[in-house]
């Protein structure tokens, strides 16, 4: 009879070491990032101001479609892999977890792609 | 649905303190900003077919529901979010800290309130003076 539990057996791969790194990482940044775009977008121009045009004008900027992509990036891989953890906490039949982590990828994929797309070829 | 009742019976009685807390909200607030984020990339998305149909989509944001939702939603969510993500780096990053939790989410809250109440007024006010 062991007094303490035996020691975790070494994981295959250290993906949720980089996930962990990647999420204090990328909290940082979104820190910065995402407080500042909703204080600018409510609070400096107010959501009634927004139209296309004010898009279409923030877009002229090169430094504006970084800024977005940015958040677009590192927003919705925090988001998604935050997703992933909250998924792995509450869905325990194996099936199901495949299922709906699936979806996940899937709309993660799809998103970026759309958003991207957007950021890079906006024409006005 | 008995296991559902069951967990939420342990959630409210297992005492965790700050750090149950913290968490709760930290998960709540997470799960909702990224539901919002979905519509929102794909909304910014219908920038490429133009104005007229960029515009008719930004009714949504301008009805009145939408605006509180924001207020007291997403903008709330996403600052609580941040700054207990922040916490959490904090203690991640220097275990020292650790020792020091409940007392970090403290101050944490004090920053949030701080940030929230002000801002959060504006927002309010803006929405009645129609501009």
């Amino acid at each position: 009879m062991q007094a303490t539990s035996p020691a975790r057996p070494r994981p295959a791969s250290n993906f949720e070491l980089y996930s962990w790194f990647f999420m204090r990482i990328s909290a940082i940044v979104l820190f910065v990032l995402a407080v500042f775009h909703l204080v600018y977008m409510h609070l400096v121009i107010g959501l009634d101001a927004i139209t296309f045009e004010v898009i279409a004008e923030r877009w002229q900027s090169a430094g504006w479609r970084l800024f977005d992509l940015f958040l677009l990036v590192f927003g919705w891989i925090h988001g998604a892999n935050g997703m992933r953890v909250v998924l792995d906490d509450y869905i325990h039949p194996q099936g199901w977890k495949v299922f709906v982590k699936s979806i996940l990828y899937v709309v993660t994929f799809v998103l970026i792609v759309l958003g991207a797309y957007i950021i890079f070829t906006f024409r006005m | 649905m008995m296991a559902a009742i069951t967990n939420l019976f342990r959630a409210v009685t297992y005492r965790g303190q700050e750090g149950q807390i913290a968490w709760m909200l930290h998960r709540i607030a997470g799960v909702g900003v990224f539901v919002f984020l979905a519509g929102h990339i794909f909304d910014i998305f219908l920038m490429a077919f133009g104005p007229d149909v960029f515009d008719a989509l930004l009714f949504f944001y301008h009805q009145f529901f939408f605006k509180l939702l924001i207020i007291f939603g997403l903008y709330l969510g996403v600052l609580y979010h941040a700054l207990n993500g922040i916490r959490i780096v904090i203690i991640d990053f220097w275990p020292g800290m650790a020792k020091y939790q409940a007392r970090l989410w403290r101050i944490q809250l004090g920053i949030f309130v701080l940030a929230y109440i002000p801002s959060a007024t504006i927002m309010l006010s803006r929405m009645f003076d129609g501009s």
